[in-house]
């Protein structure tokens, strides 16, 4: 059990509490032209280094989390709660 | 035909035939708890959570923010269903079927449990009346500290046997015995 995540509700917990649910993509508008919701269903970058990533905590506290991590190193740069993290984009859009 | 049911505590037959004598090291399952799973309403976690609190006879396990558990083994489900509806954006649940509590205690609980939960549980980090989920033995459940060398497990009700086994097998090495609270 060594990669730890730092649920901001439950604090540090081995990864085997969680399950990873991909990328942090944007959701297109639901208007949105055909193009956009097939980048936003099937394209992922898929990048050697940071990424944004939607965790569930399964086993703790139930919530879905924004984890911010290098897959590289697995440095965790910070981990937020889902409402959090689309209060605070919704902020800075 | 009359019908009569019998309740059967789902560690029946896991712990007949157990020494009755406790050891030190004892852990200990509750017939018949009331547990009822509390959720407050968006925005509200703050205010049921202190209500909460202040209700009499009720033990608070936290789950998850404006989630939790209300346990008690005094009052009856019906006494604990009243209390939990007067608090207001809160709804509850009765849970007292689906889950199952057992209390670990004595001066070896800490490496016991060190052996199959992976959270810090040294009282700096987990304070007396701490409760928090995590996985037990790969199960799912809420631990809480009661008391410096005591925690209360709950576990789902068809997971309790495994957990049980679990934490037989941990505590072996260190003696530690089971038994119904009460027998």
């Amino acid at each position: 059990m060594a990669s730890l995540i730092s649920c901001p509700h439950c604090g540090t917990r081995p990864k085997e509490e969680f399950s990873i649910r991909g990328a942090v993509v944007a959701r297109p508008q639901p208007g949105a032209k055909e193009d956009a919701w097939y980048r936003y269903v099937f394209i992922r970058d898929n990048p050697k280094g940071r990424y944004q990533e939607y965790w569930h905590h399964a086993a703790g506290c139930r919530r879905f989390l924004v984890v911010d991590r290098d897959n590289l190193t697995h440095e965790v740069f910070a981990v937020t709660d889902a409402t959090e993290f689309a209060k605070n984009a919704e902020v800075a859009r | 035909m009359a019908l009569t049911l019998l309740h059967r505590h789902v560690l029946d037959d896991h712990i007949s035939g157990f020494e009755t004598n406790a050891n030190p090291n004892h852990l200990s399952v509750f017939r018949r708890p009331v547990i009822f799973s509390v959720l407050a309403k968006v925005g509200q976690e703050r205010a049921v959570g202190a209500a909460l609190e202040a209700a009499a006879d009720i033990a608070v396990r936290t789950c998850a923010p404006g989630e939790w558990l209300a346990v008690s083994q005094t009052s009856g489900s019906e006494t604990v269903a009243g209390q939990l509806s007067a608090i207001v954006d809160a709804s509850s649940v009765d849970q007292s079927d689906g889950k199952v509590l057992l209390t670990v205690s004595g001066p070896s609980v800490r490496k016991i449990l060190a052996k199959c939960v992976a959270v810090d549980l040294h009282p700096d980090a987990f304070a007396d009346g701490h409760s928090t989920n995590m996985l037990i033995g790969h199960v799912t459940g809420n631990l809480a500290r009661t008391g410096a060398d005591r925690f209360e497990i709950i576990v789902p009700r068809s997971f309790a046997g495994s957990v049980f086994e679990e934490l037989m097998e941990m505590g072996r090495e260190f003696a530690l015995t089971a038994a119904f609270a009460g027998d």
